[in-house]
């Protein structure tokens, strides 16, 4: 089944009024990220081969309903602050990387909506949605409006972090990020793995990020792979970043027992890596999807399921992730739907 | 000070100690930073040609300069400020042979200023001996407005730029050479925590 004929753009925003909204397919291919009542840090990292038709899973990068909303988002953030791409000088090969990868994922899994011709170096793109029709030639930077993986960057949802691999470490040293889960690539920028993720409380002590890095030197070109992480977010702001703390913090402390089923979000992150070509560099893609306590509560499992994972959070995690304001008013707002019955392991809808 | 948890971008300072299979040495100091290299020189020294760049610092609890003056009689040259450290460092990096190694004492952002021009020229901050000595004040980058203000010895700081408090935290960019600084009242405006002076 090919999606792309079925999606629907929907015009809405992320801030502001945030008119944001899911429909009902949105809901159901939300990637619920709880298997288990409990939860806890793991490596969590599988292949990231195409999944069951219709799901996020399905194509290396996702197109969704948002498409346009989030990539208009994201054009106000760098607009705002530039500072949220950055491209260390020595990463252009991997700017071309990225140019390759978001190009031809694209229109082989979306023909409708992304046409790419290559000859040679000549390059020719479109993006229907948004209106883009560009020739330009592989590798010269002066063909293109802008640095290459801004160009590619502005054309695809979610976040992406590009890491130069040397010394057997990886160095965030590229990135266009406007969509963070408040964390800050002006900051973190040229950080080698274990610096970026130091303010993680647990992983550490679990040893979590030594094993992941060890597993991520070794990551083989064509097989790329992806794990879920998650936090909450008060609104659907895509934008949380440190940056823009002082706009967004006032409304952590907003949620009552009112409004929290509108107001707090499960914001799931699909993280997925590869390894690039030329510049053995390796992209890291943060593509995060937004429901509210109100979307997810369409499904009693995910009710139940969501109202025990944050009854046994781990208190270091819940004040790392920021929910210590309203983690309370989500628990009390879902225990009418938890009957207590036992839920069997998974993490589909149904 | 973050409580629960160490936060792993938060440099590791240790003592200064000459390190073998060097094809020559570069020690980069100021302030207090001048007892780190006395330590060092009252090891026995490498055979290899030692070069020792230093300065006094007003804001030092002692001078140094003419101490190890009396001590280390080749290769020294005397600055009158960090600056000035910082300029003949530059000036003679060209000259430095692969496998150079390199020390460097002194405040944290007088060491992230000399790893900085040492970036330039390929060398990594692994590969530089670091000692922190003196004061323990911050560099706070502000995230918000991006100024970095530095000698900052207390929990809670106004930034220089914007005015706001910031909370400074221990997450360090080895590339900024500085502490995060964020908005310590965002969720509740005016609630401000008392500013203590725990870098001193």
């Amino acid at each position: 089944m090919n999606m792309a004929k079925t999606i629907a753009f929907k015009q809405e925003t992320f801030r502001d009024d945030y008119s944001y909204s899911n429909s009902a397919e949105a809901i159901r291919r939300f990637p619920f990220p709880f298997a288990e009542d409990e939860y806890m840090y793991s490596v969590n990292i599988e292949q990231h081969t195409p999944g069951a038709p219709g799901s996020v899973f399905e194509h290396a990068i996702d197109i969704d309903e948002h498409y346009l909303a989030e990539c208009e988002d994201r054009r106000i953030t760098l607009e705002n602050d530039p500072g949220r791409y950055i491209a260390l000088p020595h990463m252009m090969d991997a700017q071309w990387d990225m140019v390759e990868l978001v190009m031809e994922s694209l229109s082989r899994d979306y023909p409708d909506l992304f046409e790419l011709t290559r000859d040679g170096d000549n390059w020719h793109w479109v993006n229907k949605p948004l209106g883009i029709d560009q020739k330009f030639v592989f590798g010269d930077e002066s063909t293109l409006p802008m640095e290459p993986f801004e160009y590619v960057g502005r054309q695809v949802q979610g976040d992406w972090v590009v890491m130069d691999q040397r010394d057997d470490d990886l160095f965030a040293d590229m990135g266009i990020i406007t969509s963070q889960a408040d964390w800050s690539l002006a900051f973190d920028a040229g950080m080698s793995f274990k610096e970026w993720h130091g303010p993680v409380p647990q992983a550490n002590e679990l040893g979590i990020f030594d094993r992941a890095l060890k597993y991520l030197l070794h990551l083989q070109y064509g097989s790329p792979v992806r794990r879920l992480n998650w936090t909450m977010t008060v609104n659907p702001r895509l934008d949380t970043s440190p940056e823009e703390y002082p706009l967004w913090g006032p409304d952590n402390v907003s949620v009552t027992a009112d409004n929290v089923g509108q107001k707090v979000h499960l914001r799931v992150e699909l993280q997925a890596l590869f390894r690039l070509p030329r510049s053995n560099a390796m992209a890291f893609s943060i593509r995060g999807y937004l429901a509210s306590i109100d979307d997810l509560k369409t499904y009693p499992r995910w009710a139940k399921r969501l109202r025990r994972v944050l009854t046994n959070l781990h208190p270091d995690l819940s004040e790392y992730k920021g929910l210590d304001n309203y983690r309370q008013l989500v628990i009390d707002y879902l225990a009418p739907m938890d009957d207590g019955a036992e839920l069997e392991l998974g993490t589909h809808p149904e | 000070m973050e409580r629960g948890y160490w936060i792993r971008s938060k440099p590791l300072y240790d003592s200064l100690v000459w390190k073998q299979h060097a094809t020559g040495h570069v020690v980069i100091a100021e302030g207090d930073g001048g007892i780190a290299v006395l330590k060092l020189f009252q090891q026995m020294c490498p055979r290899e040609p030692i070069k020792l760049l230093f300065a006094d610092d007003a804001s030092a609890s002692k001078k140094y300069a003419d101490i190890i003056t009396k001590l280390v009689p080749e290769g020294l040259q005397v600055c009158e400020s960090g600056e000035a450290v910082l300029a003949a460092l530059r000036e003679q990096l060209p000259d430095c042979l692969m496998g150079t190694q390199f020390y460097v004492a002194g405040s944290e952002a007088f060491i992230w200023a000399v790893l900085d021009e040492l970036k330039v020229f390929g060398v990594q901050d692994r590969n530089v001996e670091k000692e922190l000595s003196g004061t323990l004040a911050r560099s706070v980058y502000c995230v918000h407005c991006k100024t970095t203000d530095k000698n900052v010895h207390h929990s809670i700081h106004q930034c220089s730029g914007c005015g706001r408090h910031l909370f400074v935290r221990d997450h360090f960019s080895r590339r900024l050479g500085a502490y995060m600084g964020v908005m310590v009242d965002a969720e509740e405006p005016g609630n401000i925590p008392a500013a203590e002076e725990i870098y001193p």
